[in-house]
């Protein structure tokens, strides 16, 4: 793990993500145990890790939700939030997010999940219309405008939930077990679409999973939580080649096999 | 099969308590020397005096529903969503005026701005005109009425509040502030309960007529009270009824309608470890000042008023000798029926949750239908059904009372029913099933414990509502069976304001004391989900 000082604020700028020495207690008991971590622009981070080791605490710290008991986090060196306190509102951050259940709003359409944030950022209609259509054919989801999220299937509502996160393009994508929930052949199809799709936008993405295989089909660098300390790390950019399908090539360490 | 035949049973049992009186009631207000006619109806409709009443009801329930919901929805979210001080003892202190008889509310207003009340001593007698002008008519029962339903929409907005999905609201805060979640995403989830609140209070503010009663505000649900109670004529008391009935099942059907398949269940939400709250920041302060101001007027200056009232041991001796009897009475009828209901809202509610039988549905609605029917209409189809002399070991005796508090209140029980066996996994039940349990086996070693905070919590409810109801017991009780709410009412005639004052306060502490016992036992108040 990278040993990010918070001081250095010359490191701090460079990185689109900083966490800083942070810890999280629920009700007393330590979830979070001094977590540093720096994440470059553009890099696919994984975090992987069993049940309960806090790696979604680790994305609800970074969207704003929670607040790091002790520590600090950094966007790109601009200092978010701090030891028990929220500098940054999770709407003042720029980042997109997709829940482990998904959280499409029920009472909206497709249309009308993806608009909500173009609205609150005050976009003219057009231009909402038009960045609504665009991120609709990204994620292969046009002509479903107007159906609400119970008429569409689990593969479905998992692009319109990557569309929703997608449309205000965001500096850093968290996406929470997004394909926990699906079969394996929709869970590979959609970890593809998401690969393509990060390519095409270079967004930062920080994905959190229990699967191995996800993580290295996804990831440059997988950092491995363990009772809410990092276990281990390991950059993946020595495999050549797309990172998709070299899950076989890995033991379960995901240590490299076949450079 | 067990399962099946007595749940039938608990369903035949519904029936007979709180439909076969309706529909007697019906049939004999269309019944003439054994002819149908229409003759009681004739002269209700030809009426302009009647005409008037209900035009009166409606706008009287209407006003209270605005300004419930206009007050209430706000509050809820205050107390349900905010990280505004002293939360859990606002909520408590809101729902109290709702767990007290509605006319102790009207009493103690009137001992505090009527022409000899309180204020009048204080400021004299021309302060207290107009304020006696503004008590005694649609104002003053519209002020009463809002202090007493303000908890009904504000309860359903934080329980309401509590079943949205907490990432359905993070996602949107990653895009907007709480101004926009709240208006975008939170108030249209929790929309349907407003709605259904909005309903109740209508009806029940409809169907209140001690409020209006003693304030002198002619509404409909007292005509058929009078006509009953002072002519004695079962016949047009019963026509007046009807029209109430029809009303509440007007509304009902609408809510069917429109709001049934919207109404999420009141499940709390899986996320509900992290529910976000709204930081409320420098606003904190600014608007604790309101809401300890409304509590302080709405709810604690009517008991403050009585206190003073009633100061004195004399009031008190004098209240324990003329109702000494009636309280006690009070208390073992609003203990068996609590039982009761608990026992009839269990296994309804188990109905309901499991759709154990296929019309489950019908089941709940008539459970709420019963529940938002007026009590004068229950109570004089209660009359209509029993008051024969093959039945009279039920009509002369309390059983009857009993009868009209599980007509009535078994919505309350079942609907907790259904929310806490809604959090136990069906897994458990077909756990013990696959380790050979027959049915009543698994309800009493495996059900009903894990759902016995429900239980308790049914119970305390049962007891409150039967122990503060006074339309129904008014209309049915026994000679010589008057509860303490019935004796205050009827002592208010010629008692004087200390001794009346003495008994709202004795009325009033027997309803809260349990309630507060069972508060302060560790851990009963607190959630728990099994997961």
């Amino acid at each position: 793990m990278d040993g990010a000082r918070h001081d250095d604020k010359k490191g701090d700028q460079m990185k689109i993500v900083a966490l800083n020495s942070v810890s999280k207690f629920y009700n007393r008991e330590k979830v979070l145990d001094n977590i540093s971590l720096e994440i470059d622009e553009g890099e696919r981070i994984v975090i992987l890790g069993p049940s309960g080791c806090g790696k979604t605490t680790v994305l609800r710290l970074i969207a704003g939700f929670i607040a790091p008991d002790t520590g600090a986090i950094s966007l790109k060196g601009e200092l978010v939030s701090r030891d028990g306190r929220i500098i940054r509102p999770p709407e003042q951050r720029n980042l997109g997010m997709v829940f482990q259940d998904l959280a499409l709003w029920p009472h909206l359409s497709v249309k009308g999940n993806i608009e909500f944030g173009l609205k609150a950022r005050g976009l003219p209609r057009i231009e909402r219309e038009r960045r609504i259509r665009e991120t609709l054919n990204l994620v292969g989801m046009a002509g479903f405008e107007d159906r609400k999220p119970a008429e569409l299937s689990g593969g479905q509502q998992q692009r319109v939930a990557l569309a929703r996160a997608l449309v205000l393009e965001p500096r850093v994508l968290l996406m929470d077990e997004p394909l926990s929930s699906l079969d394996l052949e929709l869970n590979v199809r959609l970890r593809k679409e998401i690969l393509r799709l990060q390519e095409k936008l270079r967004f930062t993405l920080l994905y959190v999973t229990h699967d191995r295989n996800e993580a290295v089909d996804i990831a440059t660098r997988v950092v491995s939580l363990k009772q809410g300390r990092v276990d281990h790390v390991r950059t993946m950019t020595s495999c050549r080649g797309p990172a998709l399908f070299y899950s076989q090539q890995y033991n379960i360490d995901g240590e490299c096999q076949n450079s | 099969m067990a399962r099946r035949i007595f749940l039938t049973f608990i369903l035949i049992l519904l029936l007979i308590i709180g439909m076969l009186p309706i529909f007697s009631m019906l049939v004999k207000s269309v019944t003439v020397d054994g002819h149908f006619s229409l003759a009681s109806y004739g002269g209700l409709l030809a009426s302009t005096h009647q005409w008037t009443l209900m035009g009166h009801s409606m706008v009287l329930s209407s006003l209270v529903t605005a300004l419930t919901v206009a007050a209430g929805v706000p509050l809820g979210v205050l107390l349900g969503k905010t990280d505004l001080p002293f939360r859990g003892f606002f909520t408590v202190l809101f729902v109290i005026p709702l767990l007290i008889p509605p006319y102790i509310i009207a009493v103690s207003w009137f001992d505090l701005l009527g022409r000899e009340g309180l204020l009048a001593h204080l400021f004299g007698a021309s302060v207290t005109m107009a304020t006696a002008r503004f008590l005694f008519g649609l104002p003053g029962c519209v002020f009463v009425l809002f202090s007493i339903f303000l908890p009904i929409p504000m309860l359903f907005t934080m329980i309401f509040l509590r079943t949205i999905n907490p990432r359905l609201e993070e996602a949107g805060r990653l895009v907007s502030g709480w101004g926009g979640v709240m208006k975008g995403i939170t108030i249209p989830l929790i929309l349907p309960g407003v709605l259904l609140s909005a309903m109740l209070v209508f009806l029940l503010s409809f169907g209140e007529f001690s409020v209006p009663n003693f304030l002198r505000y002619d509404v409909f649900p007292v005509e058929s009270f009078t006509q009953f109670s002072a002519f004695y004529n079962f016949k047009a008391a019963t026509a007046a009824a009807v029209p109430l009935a029809a009303v509440t099942l007007i509304v009902l059907l609408a809510e069917a309608a429109f709001l049934r398949e919207r109404t999420y269940q009141l499940r709390p939400s899986p996320g509900l470890d992290h529910l976000p709250l709204i930081g409320l920041g420098e606003w904190r302060k600014w608007l604790f000042v309101p809401v300890a101001v409304s509590g302080f007027a709405i709810v604690i200056v009517p008991i403050i008023v009585l206190v003073i009232q009633s100061a004195g041991i004399e009031a008190y001796t004098q209240a324990l000798e003329r109702a000494g009897a009636s309280l006690l009475r009070s208390l073992a009828y609003a203990a068996i029926g609590a039982t009761l209901l608990t026992f009839l809202g269990f296994f309804t509610g188990y109905l309901i949750q499991t759709k154990a039988l296929r019309l489950w549905r019908s089941v709940d609605s008539l459970t709420i239908f019963l529940f938002a029917l007026p009590s004068t209409v229950i109570g004089i189809g209660l009359i209509s059904l029993w008051n024969t002399p093959l039945t009279n070991f039920i009509y002369s005796t309390p059983m009857i009372i009993i009868l009209g508090y599980l007509a009535k209140y078994t919505a309350l029980t079942s609907r907790i029913s259904v929310t806490q066996l809604a959090q136990i996994p069906s897994s458990m039940e077909e756990a013990a099933q696959v380790a050979g349990a027959g049915w009543f086996r698994r309800m009493f070693f495996i059900v009903a414990p894990l759902a016995r905070r429900g239980l308790l919590a049914g119970w305390l409810v049962g007891y409150i509502f039967s122990l503060r109801d006074t339309g129904i017991t008014m209309l049915v009780y026994p000679a010589g069976h008057e509860t303490l709410p019935v004796r205050i009412f009827t002592l208010m005639a010629n008692g004087s304001p200390e001794l009346i004052a003495a008994l709202c306060m004795v009325m009033i502490t027997a309803t809260l004391l349990p309630a507060g016992i069972l508060w302060m036992v560790p851990g009963m108040m607190t959630r728990k989900v099994i997961r």
